[in-house]
């Protein structure tokens, strides 16, 4: 049931798409809300009082206004993404909210990562070589060729490509090709996919709350390893590139001319303390940092997101709202992904050393459900997330890292 | 790649930083909206989970048991309402796989725990009620409690610890010597009903004999009252009481005088006759004495003047039942063979010959394989056979459906035991020789080998030998019949019951349930035909003649509906409080039941005989819905006092009734609840 209070003077925002925490956060909050989701969410919605409205995102169709109508009729402020399927929905929700055409266009931008590069480099933003790829010829040309360009004589071992699809989230789709041969194992239906090079770099990835065109909140993200670990806030090590990275930041805000909202970007910091980039997202990230971020500060990030959405919020507001960076947490909150690492497992057991381990807080894993596991081809989706919670970002690293080489399915 | 220094063993565990932690997830469930609670509570389990598999975890989740219960939670499982739950379950949720399983039910028995010790004040179960029902949970889980784990604890891995935790942290809190005497307790009641099936007692007390000689074990001086249990099965008589083995008897028999022979014998009847129970020293003895001592045999079965007089007359068929049905593995069959005699039902023409034939039954391949794969392959199949028929013939009430939904065929089989024995024999020599069982309904043949299916899809080995033989096809019969009914208007039970029980079934047929809506039909009306046609009171001091099948809405001890059941009234008489009660046959495995709104069943202590269960006539009456009668007898409805028929609709209101009323009948009789 909800029992929400909300405040008349304040905006009224409608979350699109289904998060149940985010759905909390609002209900909990004191700005009016609805919930934009496909109809398999009514029943949900209906026996807890959930205010409620039916959409199917799948297409963008002659409809599509309808929604856009709909919410303006109902008095709705401002439409917030909550997913990366959301994010054009959104674009152009608020585009006939807010009567700003250009809303879409800068929506679409920060869909397609082809696009949202070439844009970034327009900006005068640092970004590795990069290319569409339309079949597998196209993979096997750019690997030569970004090799070539570094230097490399037939035998030497080849510098990576990474291919990503253009319109999905995080690390679905991404693969890591070295050699011509492993071209053959990318199914033709993958295609079109984005090209990159590889930088060797430090990879780690922003989350900024943005209102008035200005940063209210910027956490870094750091890595243990792609697709694997992450925790917040980093370590002092990361942490020092901090002026530099709001910089970058201001930089993407003023070339994708972003005015309010939240941002989600990924770079690679190199060892010279280069910074390139390599996408944004504008939508809350994966992994649930939304959820390490509350763990660590205290603060709902969901909530964060509706003050930095909503148009009716005030500067005060706002700046009352976020607690200070670094020095604000109260500990380092980590997570980590389990992938089983072998080939026929029967049950879940939790390794005994990371179950009684000081920082272990607790996990998502489910029992197995077939025997076998599917060969990973890409980099796939995890079976669960493990959350740590400690005082020393150093030991949560090296903890999270450690995490690599365990069983949890046996 | 590993960064444990050796010798350092796993990193202890830092049990205030957990409960911290616990106490972090328990606010954040207390903190949650209603619609968001299903995802706060995994981490809660899981917290709690790691607390109860380190040492001292059950205090800790004790000590926060009702904030965890006023969290939420229990919220939408049966858990929540505590008076309902049944201490039985507690076995499969505590050996689950599932660790939120074990999880629930581990937190469910420490805030019990909590409330029996008056830490906690419970809404809706006091500190007796909570003692209660954790001292039946300790008897149930007595492996747990002294840590004999089983295939069930191996497969459970790491969680078997906190099924065992907490049962032995609730065992030291409330003392052990309450285990043990109502786990005894719990067999006696069994016991007294006297099931033909006993192989889950045996199971019991050889659990409790092997505490008892486990050092290891402490039973603080409880477990005394067992010992007529044990020694029923391991020891009954002095030759025998150290237990010994068969082998090692059997050469003391041989050098045993007449004297020593004759206290054997009355040891053993004295033991079985109390307890129902048979041990297999009993068998070895019986046989012993078959060969040139069979005066014995009368004291050994424990017989009365009837019953001798028949082993007198049938000596020759005795010996034959004795030397193909009964050894040590199939001792049980004695118990049958000795009441048996006492029904005097070997007078009756067709009986005896019918046994003989039983004795040289050829059985067809089916049957062997289904009692081989139920019983073994020591003794052969026809013995298994022939010890099943003595029992069913012997204790006709001790008949149990086991895990089956196929309580008609059950009740059929204790009818014919009961009533018509030698037609049982007739089902026998069918099922087993022929694996054909024919009967006709309405005229038309009903084959059971060209039956599309029972109502049960597998009947499963957990039957006694005669069930487990005939009761497949019964139930694809009376499947059958079913099917012929289709299109006709109202219950097929109407028509199957007397086409499948036998021509002294009532004809006449009522039924208080409209068949198209489930809702109530003129239920006063019901209840006056009843009583007319039951109540001695009311049907002009005529005992009941035939038993007769009669249907039960059956409802859980919170007396919420649970479904139809097939019953066999038996006689309606005063009980030794000059109260009238309705004596029937329940072919569930265990009758003592409670249907909730203060209708317990009574197995024992109020007139009953072996097998019987019985309630107050009223009472019997609120969960009746069908009866059948003598349509040629239907006399006028009963003259029924107005207060007496209420409370019987009132029962019926309260409990499976309640969303059954029909539409116009609340305001024809508004119902006292509003």
């Amino acid at each position: 049931m909800s029992e929400q209070k909300y405040d008349p003077s304040k905006g009224y925002v409608a979350l699109l798409g289904w998060s149940l925490n985010a759905v909390e956060a609002a209900d909990k909050f004191d700005r009016r809300y609805v919930v934009v989701a496909p109809d398999w969410a009514e029943a949900y919605c209906k026996e807890h009082d959930i205010p409620y409205v039916p959409w199917n995102f799948e297409r963008l169709n002659d409809r599509s206004f309808e929604i856009a109508q709909t919410l303006k009729d109902m008095g709705v402020n401002v439409a917030i993404p909550l997913f990366e399927e959301t994010v054009e929905w959104a674009g152009a929700i608020n585009s006939v909210l807010m009567d700003k055409p250009r809303l879409f266009g800068q929506a679409m931008l920060l869909r397609d990562k082809a696009l949202m590069k070439r844009r970034a480099q327009l900006g005068g933003i640092r970004v590795g070589i990069f290319e569409e790829a339309h079949d597998k010829d196209d993979v096997i040309r750019f690997l030569k060729r970004v090799n070539q360009t570094l230097l490399k004589l037939d035998g030497d071992p080849n510098d990576p490509i990474h291919l990503k699809a253009f319109d999905k989230a995080g690390c679905l789709g991404h693969r890591v090709i070295r050699t011509p041969d492993e071209v053959d194992t990318i199914p033709d239906e993958e295609f079109p996919v984005l090209m990159e090079s590889h930088l060797d770099g430090w990879e780690f990835a922003v989350e900024a709350w943005i209102h008035n065109g200005k940063i209210r909140f910027l956490n870094i993200s750091e890595y243990v390893t792609l697709g694997y670990s992450v925790f917040v806030p980093a370590t002092p090590d990361l942490e020092k590139y901090r002026p530099q990275i709001t910089a970058e930041i201001e930089k993407l805000i003023k070339t994708f001319d972003i005015d309010f909202g939240f941002v989600h970007p990924e770079y690679f910091v190199t060892s010279d303390g280069t910074m390139y980039f390599g996408e944004v997202a504008y939508r809350p990230p994966g992994f649930k940092v939304f959820e390490l971020l509350e763990r660590a500060y205290g603060f709902n990030a969901y909530q964060g997101l509706i003050l930095a959405f909503d148009p009716k919020t005030t500067d005060e507001e706002i700046e009352a709202f976020f607690p200070e960076e670094v020095v604000g947490a109260k500990g380092y909150a980590g997570c980590f992904g389990v992938y089983p690492r072998l080939r026929v497992v029967s049950r879940l057991e939790v390794p005994e050393e990371t179950e009684n381990h000081e920082y272990f807080e607790s996990h998502e894993l489910t029992p197995p459900l077939e025997a076998t596991v599917t060969k990973r081809t890409a980099f796939g989706t995890h079976w669960g997330l493990v959350y740590f919670f400690g005082d020393d970002p150093y030991r949560m690293r090296d903890l999270l890292k450690h995490q690599e080489d365990l069983d949890f399915y046996v | 790649m590993n960064d444990r220094q050796p010798g350092s063993a796993v990193p202890a565990v830092n049990m205030d930083a957990l409960a911290e932690r616990l106490d972090h997830s328990i606010e954040s469930l207390e903190q949650s909206r209603p619609f968001a609670r299903a995802g706060k509570l995994p981490r809660v389990f899981d917290i709690a989970r790691r607390i109860l598999q380190q040492p001292g975890g059950c205090e800790i989740v004790e000590a926060r048991a009702q904030r965890l219960e006023q969290a939420g939670v229990f919220v939408g499982t049966d858990w929540a309402d505590p008076a309902i739950l049944l201490p039985s379950l507690t076995t499969f949720s505590l050996q689950s796989q599932s660790a939120d399983t074990v999880v629930v039910e581990a937190i469910s028995e420490l805030r019990l725990l909590a409330v029996a010790r008056g830490t906690y004040f419970h809404p809706s179960v006091s500190a007796e009620q909570a003692h209660h029902y954790l001292t039946q949970v300790l008897a149930i889980n007595l492996g747990l409690l002294f840590g004999m784990t089983g295939e069930a604890e191996r497969e459970q891995g790491k969680l078997a610890l906190i099924g065992q935790a907490v049962v032995q942290y609730v065992a030291q809190q409330i003392g052990y010597e309450h285990v043990i005497e109502s786990l005894i307790e719990e067999i006696w009641r069994i016991l007294q009903q006297r099931p033909i099936q006993v192989a889950d007692v045996r199971r019991m007390i050889t659990q409790i004999a092997m505490c008892r000689a486990d050092p290891n074990a402490d039973l603080g001086g409880a477990g005394g009252g067992a010992d007529r249990l044990i020694s029923s099965l391991y020891g009954p008589t002095r030759a025998c009481s150290e237990d010994p083995g068969v082998v090692v008897y059997e050469q003391r028999l041989a050098s045993m005088d007449a004297q020593a022979l004759q206290n054997e014998a009355t040891g053993f009847a004295r033991s079985m006759h109390d307890t129902g129970l048979v041990s297999p020293y009993h068998a070895a003895f019986v046989r012993f004495i078959l060969e040139d001592r069979d005066t014995l045999l009368s004291e050994a079965l424990g017989l009365s003047s009837t019953g001798r007089d028949c082993l007198l007359c049938y000596r020759e068929l005795v010996h034959a039942l004795i030397t193909d049905g009964i050894f040590p593995e199939t001792a049980q069959g004695l118990y049958g063979l000795a009441l048996m005699l006492e029904r005097g039902i070997l007078y009756q023409p067709p009986v005896a010959p019918a046994l003989w034939r039983q004795v040289r039954l050829p059985l067809c391949a089916e049957a062997r394989e289904r009692l081989q794969l139920a019983y073994g392959y020591q003794p052969q199949p026809g013995a298994w056979l022939l010890q099943g028929v003595l029992n069913m013939l012997g204790q006709p009430l001790g008949v149990g459906q086991g895990n089956n939904p196929t309580c008609q065929s059950a009740r059929a089989l204790s009818m014919w035991a009961y009533n018509d024995p030698d037609y049982l024999l007739q089902m026998v020599a069918w099922a087993a020789r022929d694996n054909e069982i024919m009967m006709h309904f309405e005229g038309q043949p009903v084959s059971s080998l060209s039956s599309l299916g029972g109502v049960a899809s597998e009947v499963t080995l957990d039957l006694d030998p005669v069930s487990l033989i005939v009761v497949p096809h019964l139930d694809r019969i009376y499947a059958e019949m079913g099917r012929l009914c289709a299109g006709r208007e109202g219950d097929p039970h109407r028509w199957v019951n007397p086409e499948f029980h036998g021509w002294s079934a009532g004809r006449g047929f009522a039924i208080n349930v409209d068949v198209a809506t489930g809702k109530l039909d003129d239920l006063p009306g019901f209840v006056r035909h009843f009583y007319a046609s039951y109540h001695p009171y009311y049907n002009g001091n005529q005992p009941l003649i035939h038993p007769q099948p009669a249907g039960i809405a059956v409802t859980d001890s919170a007396a919420r509906f649970i479904g139809w059941h097939a019953i066999t009234i038996l006689r309606v008489a005063l009980d030794p409080e000059n109260a009238m009660r309705v004596y029937f046959f329940n072919p569930n495995n265990d009758s003592g039941q409670n249907w909730g709104d203060g209708v317990r069943v009574s197995t024992a202590g109020h007139g009953e005989r072996f097998g019987e269960s019985s309630l107050p006539f009223e009472q019997f009456t609120s969960r009746l819905y069908i009866f059948h009668f003598d349509p040629l007898e239907r006399g006028e409805p009963a003259d029924v006092s107005e207060e007496e028929l209420a409370r019987v609709l009132d029962g019926v209101h309260r409990t499976w009734g309640a969303d059954r009323l029909p539409s116009d009948g609340l305001q024809a009789e508004p119902s006292p609840q509003g």
